[in-house]
């Protein structure tokens, strides 16, 4: 089974929205509740299951902000 | 039936190249600034190329000096205008470098233009970065040589009038039409396709220069929305209606070898 | 055993230059100095090394701010309003620590129209000439010996401080024939450049090095204080260490003259002239015209010395002397208006001078 994960460094993120706007697949919105430590709304990162890690987030973020994981779980033989 | 443990692996698809510095309290760039996007497409050309420890870097006065605490490599501030100046001594010096430099509109086109035109003319085996956004950023929002007939600044308060004022400047397409002009290409960061494809257009400009063929030349429109007066996503709405109609993207020069 | 040669001091500059391993020189042609930037197009290129013609005076002083930046012996020449178009620069590599050379070859001001020597710079020289609190070492060659000697001397200052030195030269000197022996004078050790930007790869520690002019702006200094207090020791370093004069018959001497390049040849005869008449005359010549003398010229003044200045100007010497002075004495002078011709041609002689010693009496 393989998950996305995106992380968004809160202490760069400025808030400008890119990543919002270039996501393919509306994975990360601006919710209005949460902000950064200088007060810049932060994003949220909320379909995971969405997500194809096509990296345009992190494209193009001014501040490389973002980081963009795949979590591959495997199960195997003990 | 045997027991199954769960193993998961992270494996890092995309992220912060390593030659981007991770900048805090140092960080100066207003939000949705494109300016720091070049200094990643430059980190990423660099690793790719593995020339990150033989580059050096000739930074401009104005918001593209600012680029210098973000790549992690050997770097000069110049006076203002001065880089292709001080990007020949250091090309002449160290030939085996890439040597390159960030300037913005105004530091190239207006203050820049002597040493632009003396790197022209003897085709200096550098590479110049323009960085487009058709005003003085630093200085909070002045005309530039290539801000927009019509556009509305701080020192145009009515809109750029060309009787009194001229034109915008074409950067790329001018520098193509001289003989020692190895590339000249326009990009832009206004979305992923535009971003890679300007990244492309760095990593042969570079390429020419380690091919010493002869002057390179990127320049990049970017998005100021404080001084435009805009939010981040009118910006790129500004860039798309206003700005590639006037300044198209594309590659207006591109040989191996000048004559 | 050196070279001798019989050649222009404008030529000495060069020999000069390329013994004490200057690697790269970048000129604009610009009159009385075209003999320079030509021997460095016509040798530099035979030696390997780097020889550019700029597009301006500003493409000079940005080209050798690159050059420095890299850690390289490098210089460039220019007249007076090519050193006018230079200062912005040159207060940038004062902050940003750069050393390298920079020769003036003085010619007549203000504006562009006359081309032959005067000695109009010195204010614009010994006062940094940009904006902003810095000094410059200032070495006067009076002869062709020492046009090749100076510029070697300059060399080994600029590095041991880590700033610019001018070599302030005229016309006259600059096109003046006379024999040179041109010998590598060894100065001492200087510590390896760790700070000069070469690529990372280049660096033993790999890591980068950054060379910039904002001082705290980009953290070499934690504040705008502690730039400006690190510039303030530097100059006082300077003072303490580099001044350099020559004292001729100032021993007993009731009259003394200050003057410096080809006004002092002029000063020395005059001197002799005046000697020969019993008249107790002196001449202190500048070879640092900063630092400048001026504990000699107040000891001289307490004692009751007068002075007279003679200087191709309408007065930029003579301040610091009657600054030196402190009152104490009188100070005469002798300037560009005393030529024995009114064009732009004429001189000061040493009649001249002589004469003027006779009316102090």
């Amino acid at each position: 089974m393989v998950r996305a994960e995106v992380v968004i460094d809160e202490e760069q993120c400025q808030g400008c929205g890119y990543c919002v706007k270039f996501c393919p697949r509306g994975c990360i919105v601006i919710a209005g509740d949460k902000f950064t430590p200088q007060g810049y709304l932060l994003p949220s990162f909320v379909k995971p299951d969405e997500c194809n890690t096509c990296g345009f987030c992190a494209m193009l973020c001014p501040r490389a902000a973002i980081e963009v994981y795949l979590n591959i779980s495997s199960e195997v033989p003990v | 039936m045997s027991e199954e443990a769960k193993v998961v692996t992270k494996q890092r698809v995309a992220g912060r190249p390593k030659l981007l510095v991770r900048q805090t309290a140092g960080f100066v760039y207003c939000p949705g600034c494109h300016e720091p996007i070049t200094a990643r497409a430059i980190a990423e050309v660099l690793e790719e190329a593995g020339m990150g420890d033989r580059t050096i870097g000739v930074f401009d006065i104005g918001c593209s000096s600012f680029l210098l605490g973000l790549l992690d490599i050997d770097a000069v501030l110049t006076p203002h205008g001065r880089p292709p100046d001080m990007a020949t001594a250091v090309k002449r010096i160290y030939p085996d470098n890439i040597v390159f430099t960030v300037q913005g509109d105004g530091g190239l086109l207006s203050i820049g233009a002597d040493p632009l035109l003396g790197a022209l003319t003897r085709a200096e085996k550098i590479t110049i970065i323009m960085l487009n956004n058709a005003v003085y950023g630093t200085t909070g929002g002045q005309m530039a040589p290539t801000s927009l007939v019509g556009q509305k600044t701080t020192t145009t308060p009515q809109g750029r009038d060309v009787i009194r004022t001229g034109f915008p400047t074409h950067a790329a397409e001018m520098i193509s039409t001289f003989k020692g002009t190895a590339y000249s290409a326009r990009g832009a960061f206004n979305n992923p396709y535009n971003y890679e494809r300007t990244r492309g257009y760095i990593k042969t400009a570079f390429q020419k220069q380690m091919d010493k063929v002869g002057l390179s030349f990127v320049e990049i429109l970017c998005a100021c929305p404080a001084n435009w007066r805009l939010s981040p996503e009118d910006s790129l709405k500004w860039i798309e209606e206003k700005m590639l109609p006037e300044f198209p993207l594309g590659e207006f020069k591109s040989v191996d070898k000048i004559e | 055993m050196g070279e001798r040669m019989f050649i222009e001091g404008n030529v000495a500059i060069g020999w000069g230059a390329a013994t004490a391993g200057c690697q790269a020189f970048f000129g604009y042609p610009i009159t009385p100095q075209n003999e320079i930037t030509e021997w460095f197009a016509r040798e530099f290129p035979k030696m390997g090394r780097i020889f550019v013609q700029t597009q301006s005076e500003l493409g000079s002083i940005n080209m050798l701010y690159g050059a420095a930046a890299t850690g390289i012996r490098a210089m460039t020449s220019t007249s007076s309003p090519g050193w006018s178009l230079m200062q912005e620069t040159m207060s940038d590599m004062a902050n940003a620590e750069l050393p390298c050379v920079i020769v003036d070859v003085q010619r007549g001001g203000p504006g562009a129209g006359p081309i032959r020597h005067a000695q109009g710079d010195y204010f614009q020289c010994t006062r940094g000439g940009g904006h902003g609190d810095y000094r410059n070492i200032v070495l006067v060659p009076a002869s062709t010996q020492e046009c090749c000697d100076l510029v070697q001397l300059a060399f080994y200052l600029a590095d041991k401080y880590r700033n610019p030195v001018l070599v302030m030269s005229d016309a006259i000197i600059g096109r003046l024939r006379e024999t040179v022996e041109v010998e590598k004078i060894e100065f001492g050790s200087l510590p390896d450049k760790e700070w000069a930007v070469k690529g990372k790869a280049n660096h033993r520690d790999g890591k980068r090095r950054l060379v910039e002019h904002g001082g705290d702006l980009f953290a070499r200094y934690p504040s705008y204080r502690a730039l400006l207090q690190s510039l303030e020791q530097k100059i006082k370093q300077m003072q303490e260490s580099e001044l350099r004069y020559e004292a001729y018959k100032t021993e007993e001497a009731e009259l003394i003259l200050i003057a410096h390049g080809y006004t002092a040849r002029v000063a020395k005869e005059a001197v002799n002239m005046a000697r020969a008449e019993g008249i107790k005359a002196g001449l202190i010549r500048l070879i640092t015209a900063w630092p400048f003398p001026c504990q000699i010229i107040r000891e001289k003044a307490y004692q009751g010395c007068g002075f007279l200045v003679v200087e191709d100007c309408l007065g930029q010497v003579v301040e610091d002397v009657r600054s030196a002075v402190e009152g104490r004495t009188e100070v005469h002078l002798v300037s560009i208006l005393d030529r024995h011709i009114p064009t732009d041609g004429g001189m000061i002689l040493p009649d001249k001078v002589f004469d003027k010693i006779k009316e102090i009496q």
